[in-house]
């Protein structure tokens, strides 16, 4: 057996954020090799923000984001839809159907929220502020955040320290009274949480996922992004190959792939951050060790698809009727039981559905039933499939943000494990957010390789 | 005209006569108005039933700062606290979960549960002990205005930041974690005997419309574990003649000092000219004059209530109006002709003079949450017990006991609104599921008192019943409390302020919001 040839990095996970981090140090002059357990590139739309910034700096193009208009469609009690769309006045406008007195608060809402998602996107595209360190540098990029926010007007800052920490309950409660449009938002509220929209951070969560869509949209884009990358030359892409970090003596020195192992300088994981260390224990901290344990990523969104007879009349459909039935169908949940009602909701091309479904703590006939009633499809043409593991590799709760995430102290991507890095969605900011975490990671490993 | 008095305090709460009492000790004129018969607020002993003493709301005592304590001399006024210092959880299968005022006999009782959680247990107590001292100079600091611009904010700010970054990597972490998670989850990160989980968790809850589940609630576990007595951290306990001898020895102290206090004298409105408050106007039309009018009441009512909106800036009024008060407690008083024997502790026993929290698990409270979130009294509530009488025999007859009980969840918005029947079919709910741990309670009983949250807003004008003038959740804190660029004690109208617990830093039997106010007042030269 020839020695396998070395390599600078090593990216274990061919999703967004690999890929991203890859790209990043290939063009670095990084000779860099991809693995991927799965057999081919994941076709599937990348749900989420994409940076501008990552577009034109790795030099994609063909990159499609789609972001359908009218973006949600929800039933209403009575007969017929509420449509909201890209257009606030016409948002407006179906909202005054049902609530003058929402309707007419709506475009302050949406100008709001946007100001607030901008706080955010700005807090995205670099590492989370480190709010120990005592380097100057530092300390001037998190003040420099803070004029930045302080320079958007005293509303903002308050709107900032009041919203984040609320319910999404609380602050739909705050602003509107009808019962579809605060379950239409609220949905996006609890978002792979294994919360209801009456815990606080909700607003928080509900604000991540409004990050990068234009005013009054609250459902984020889906992006080709993860294909282009795919099929962008620069980087070498193993599919089928399942990989587990090598260290020895508290260093990375590559990984193994079967019998072989695949030395490099750098091992970068876009994998779970409690996947990645399960075999480097034994070389961790036991602290570090319980903070990894404790990292809070209980699946329980259920995704699948549908069959339709005919191509849709919907773009979205949100089946969350008001933010009881939602916080009814997480007091399922919370008990470890699956709801009776669960929150669906279907993105239609032609008569394909591809759903969401929460919450979802098993899958079972009595679910994929449940589905295909609100859907009203034959129950065999709906197939769910659990998550595994938590799509965001840890919730996105407000003790796992920031400086947080994944774990209190390793926020910089950095690990205890010397040339071993992290860059997927269980680090900063997180899931939802396409390649923002890579890109991040990857900055942070060319500064310090 | 000169005016009449250098200050008009409303309301002669605890933290309305703690602000009279450092006001008239800086010689200033001191005028307290209390619209109830007497003064204490929330934190008052009547004699309900002939003979019995009861700690109408609340009942036990710790949070009261120690300086004030110093500062009033209130021992020498009559603050006498004994110490209230076991705990016991009856389990649903008949055992029980003790804590109890030895530490080696907690951690022998916890070890019988779980020898891992017994270890546990010490290092958390650390943890908690440090987490209560990084946060207690915060419970003395008038809170910065994050929004301002003015030098002073952002250096107290920074100072501010400063004094977190000292406090170490680890304690910080720790501390964002207790600021924004789930109690259950807090501690599910330390133990695993779910009896031990539930029952600490409770403290997260008091006062809140939140869950064990509900993140936010860590927090107010350390809002109790900042308990204080003389000095002594997480010492909680019970003021000889009820909480209202705390109320009566903080009016005493401001006697002491030259204070006028006047009871039964309900304030109508704030008289205000020019954008400035000049004096009040009492429900019998009787005029007083002041340099400085401070409101003890909460949020609402002192902006509600007793101003005109017009005087102030309509984003104020829309944040008071977001105000969340959403009071989720109730009481009840009993009148004992004997003591109850518990069947997982049977007899009477020292068990009696301490607290029994009604916390079986973790999902039996969260369960009563539910209940409340969607419009309706607990079926089987969350309750803390403790036996007044045992601590301080004056409060019953010879061989007579009285019973307080604080439970939750009642919540203020009940579905169909409360009503007389609504309030004895909750007393119910609330003795029958006592029975249940205690069986032949209800045979004891000579007499019994409900209190709603809506009792608790028609006797004390507690806008909700929330006890503590506005829930303690996250955007209700510190400079968000009780809104944003208004959380240093002054007002939009000039010379009018505000005392209460609705300000930082929040409920219990502090006091500090009303110290804080009165050094805010002194400091602006009134």
């Amino acid at each position: 057996m020839s020695p396998a040839p070395r390599w600078d990095a090593v990216v274990i996970g061919a999703d967004v954020n690999g890929l991203v981090a890859a790209h990043y140090l290939a063009r670095a002059g990084r000779r860099v090799l991809v693995v991927d357990e799965g057999a081919k590139p994941d076709t599937r739309p990348e749900i989420g923000w994409v940076p501008p910034k990552i577009v034109r700096e790795l030099g994609m193009t063909g990159v499609r984001i789609e972001q359908p208009d009218p973006w949600i469609a929800a039933p209403l009690s009575g007969g017929g839809r509420l449509e909201l769309w890209r257009d606030v006045t016409k948002s407006a406008e179906a909202i005054r159907r049902l609530s003058p007195s929402d309707a007419a608060k709506w475009p302050e809402f949406c100008t709001r929220m946007r100001r607030l998602a901008g706080v955010l996107e700005a807090l995205y595209v670099q590492p989370a502020p480190d709010v120990e360190t005592r380097e100057v540098g530092e300390l001037l990029r998190i003040a420099g955040l803070g004029l930045h926010v302080r320079r958007l007007g005293k509303q903002t800052v308050i709107d900032l320290l009041r919203i984040l920490p609320m319910s999404i309950a609380e602050l739909l409660d705050d602003w509107f009274e009808n019962d579809t449009l605060k379950g239409v938002l609220g949905a996006a509220g609890v978002w792979h949480l294994r919360q209801g929209p009456r815990a606080g951070g909700t607003a928080f969560n509900f604000l991540h996922h409004h990050v990068g869509s234009p005013p009054g949209v609250f459902r984020p884009p889906r992006s080709t992004i993860t294909s282009v990358l795919a099929a962008l030359p620069g980087v070498e892409t193993r599919w089928g190959t399942e990989a587990a970090v090598v260290a020895v003596g508290g260093r990375a020195t590559g990984v193994r792939v079967g019998s072989d192992e695949y030395s490099a300088a750098v091992v970068v994981s876009s994998a779970d951050p409690q996947q990645t260390f399960e075999p480097l224990k034994p070389q961790l901290d036991a602290e570090f060790v319980r903070a990894v344990g404790n990292i809070k990523s209980r699946s329980i969104v259920a995704r699948g698809t549908a069959k339709l007879e005919r191509p849709a009349d919907f773009k979205t459909l949100c089946l969350a009727p008001s933010l009881d039935h939602l916080e009814r169908a997480y007091d399922d949940a919370k008990y470890g039981r699956t709801s009776a009602r669960p929150y669906v909701e279907a993105v239609a091309t032609d008569s394909r559905l591809d759903l969401h479904v929460q919450y979802a703590v098993t899958i079972d006939p009595g679910l994929v039933e449940k589905v295909a009633a609100a859907l009203g499809v034959p129950a065999g043409q709906v197939s769910l499939e659990p998550q595994a593991g938590h799509l965001y590799h840890g919730e996105l709760t407000l003790d796992q943000i920031l400086f947080m995430r994944p774990v209190p102290g390793w926020s910089r991507y950095r690990t205890p494990i010397e040339g071993l890095y992290l860059c997927g969605p269980g680090t900063h900011p997180g899931g939802g957010i396409a390649g923002a975490a890579g890109r991040n990671a990857a900055r942070v490993i060319l500064k310090e390789t | 005209m000169a005016a009449a008095y250098d200050a008009i305090v409303i309301g002669g709460g605890h933290n309305g006569l703690v602000t009279a009492a450092y006001l008239a000790r800086a010689g200033k004129k001191v005028l307290v108005l209390e619209k109830r018969p007497r003064v204490g607020g929330a934190a008052v002993t009547e004699e309900i039933f002939p003979g019995f003493k009861f700690t109408m709301f609340s009942y036990v005592v710790s949070l009261l700062r120690p300086e004030i304590i110093r500062d009033l001399d209130l021992p020498r006024h009559g603050l006498h606290v004994l110490p209230l210092e076991s705990t016991v959880t009856p389990m649903e299968n008949g055992d029980y979960l003790a804590a109890w005022g030895d530490h080696d006999e907690t951690r022998r009782e916890l070890y019988r549960h779980s020898p891992r959680d017994a270890e546990a247990y010490d290092e958390y107590g650390r943890l908690m002990h440090h987490m209560a001292h990084a946060v207690r100079p915060i419970l003395s600091m008038v809170p910065p205005d994050p929004t301002s611009f003015d030098p002073r904010d952002l250096l107290a700010l920074l100072r501010l930041g400063k004094h977190f970054r000292g406090i170490g990597a680890e304690r910080l972490h720790a501390l964002v974690k207790l600021m924004t998670m789930s109690s259950a989850d807090f501690l599910d990160e330390w133990f695993e005997t779910d009896v031990l989980k539930a029952t600490k968790s409770a403290s997260g809850i008091i006062g809140t419309f939140l869950g064990p589940r509900s993140p936010g609630t860590a927090y107010v576990l350390l809002h109790h574990y900042m308990g204080e007595l003389d000095g002594v951290f997480r010492a909680w306990g019970f003021a000889k003649g009820g909480t209202g001898a705390v109320s009566e020895a903080i009016a005493s102290a401001a006697r002491g000092f030259g204070a006028e206090i006047r009871c039964d004298a309900p304030v109508a409105r704030v008289l205000v000219k020019g954008g400035r408050a000049t004096g009040v106007a009492l429900e019998n039309g009787d005029e007083f004059s002041a340099k400085v009018v401070v409101s003890g009441l909460d949020p609402r009512r002192t902006f509600l209530e007793l101003i005109e909106e017009r005087e102030l800036p309509g984003d104020f009024v829309s944040d008071i109006k977001r105000f969340k008060f959403r009071g989720s407690s109730g009481k009840v008083n009993l009148a004992l002709d004997a003591l109850p024997s518990f069947t997982c502790m049977p007899g009477v026993g020292r068990q009696h003079r301490g607290a029994f929290s009604i916390s079986p698990s973790l999902e039996y409270v969260e369960r009563a949450y539910d209940d409340a979130k969607y419009g309706e009294f607990s079926r089987r509530p969350y309750m803390d017990i403790v036996f007044p009488s045992m601590i301080d025999p004056g409060m019953a007859p010879p061989g007579k006991h009285v019973m307080s009980v604080f439970v939750q969840y009642a919540p203020y918005h009940l579905n169909g609104g409360w009503n007389d029947a609504k309030r004895e079919a909750f007393g119910d709910a609330v003795l029958n599921t006592i029975e249940s741990f205690a069986p032949g309670l209800k045979s004891q009983i000579l007499h019994r008192q409900v209190i709603t949250p809506l009792d608790i807003e028609r006797i004390t004008g507690l806008s909700e019943g929330n006890i503590f003038q506005g829930e303690l959740a996250l955007h209700q804190l510190f400079f968000m409390r009780p809104a944003a660029g208004w959380a240093k004690f002054r007002t939009p109208v000039r010379a009018y302020y505000q005392c209460g617990a609705g300000t930082h830093p929040g409920g219990g039997i502090m006091g500090a919001s009303g110290r804080l106010a009165a050094l805010a007042i002194l400091g602006d030269g009134a």
